[in-house]
């Protein structure tokens, strides 16, 4: 057997052997899965596995706005102190230049 | 600040406080009810978040041709709106999937590609922080790879098998629908120009900060 005969050979061979798994735990053919049946729409739930959609909803919005709340303040925080950084250097420049 | 931006913040303000009115006159989607108005802050983010990842691609790659500063400084405050706008689509698409999906997250390709993204960007935000002298061009290269994987992002729905809906739901909105959702994202839009002309404007004074400090420092 030549080498590249080999070769594919123990390909095929690991193939085989790593797939195993795989088809063990694969359903029989023409048998649906255990829990396909015992599909319940979401709004047919009992009340206590039913999820309110409010509280999701408020908490969604209020986190939009308290983000761009603080990045605004933060951001004119940054640019209030680099503002007022530039106004004293550039006093102490002109009056390092008189 | 230019007069502009004033008057364009006063209408942002305005439309972000009217947009709740609009969005509660819109009409419930029949399958998920209320927690789809989620979408109407979701979706503009989301698409403010790609823009930004967009835009510090292409000042990066502006600034990697002609070396112009002010390209670098638009890159940068861009990456700092796709961290921004990217955390709210991270924290908004969840909370409405907790409710639609049965779960908070699911690792499909638009989810995932989008939150790479995200990390792109704080990757680009750490590395001009820490990355010392010649970590422009570094982070620039990297926004590169982030304006690849926009791209990707945008079609990942239509291309892979996945739960969160495809690009062609949009257009084929009824109209009381579309409008609140237009609405929000003409508000995205507008706050988006505004928080990057600000963030812009705070490297334009620190690279005058620079500067003076370099005058100074001649002087003495």
């Amino acid at each position: 057997m030549s080498l590249s005969m080999r070769t594919l050979a123990a390909g095929i061979v690991t193939v085989m052997c790593l797939s195993a798994p795989v088809v063990a735990q694969a359903p029989p053919s023409g048998q649906a899965p255990k829990n396909q049946s015992e599909y319940v729409p979401i709004d047919q739930l009992p009340p206590q596995d039913q999820l309110p959609a409010a509280p999701l909803l408020i908490a969604a919005y209020s986190f939009v706005l308290i983000v761009f709340f603080l990045y605004v303040l933060s951001l004119s925080r940054r640019l209030t102190s680099v503002q007022r950084d530039v106004d004293r250097l550039g006093a102490t420049l002109k009056q390092s230049k008189s | 600040m230019p007069k502009w931006f004033i008057r364009a913040a006063v209408v942002c303000t305005v439309m972000f406080a009217l947009s709740p009115f609009v969005i509660a006159n819109a009409d419930y989607e029949s399958t998920m009810g209320l927690v789809q108005k989620i979408f109407y802050y979701h979706m503009p983010s989301a698409w403010m978040f790609l823009v930004s990842g967009i835009v510090c691609g292409v000042a990066s790659v502006r600034f990697l041709i002609t070396g112009d500063p002010r390209h670098d400084r638009t890159a940068w405050a861009a990456a700092e709106m796709a961290v921004i706008f990217g955390v709210v689509t991270l924290v908004t698409g969840p909370l409405w999937a907790r409710r639609a999906w049965g779960t908070f997250w699911v690792w499909d390709a638009r989810t995932t590609s989008s939150l790479v993204q995200w990390m792109v960007a704080w990757a680009y935000l750490i590395l001009r922080r820490y990355g010392g002298p010649g970590s422009d061009k570094l982070a620039a290269g990297l926004a590169l790879f982030g304006v690849a994987n926009v791209g990707f992002i945008y079609i990942s729905v239509n291309y892979w098998r996945t739960i969160h809906p495809a690009t062609s739901v949009v257009p084929k909105l009824p109209f009381t629908m579309g409008f609140p959702l237009w609405y929000c994202v003409a508000s995205f839009t507008l706050l988006f120009v505004l928080l990057l002309k600000m963030r812009i404007r705070l490297e334009e004074q620190r690279a005058t900060l620079d500067s003076l400090y370099l005058s100074l420092d001649e002087q003495h």
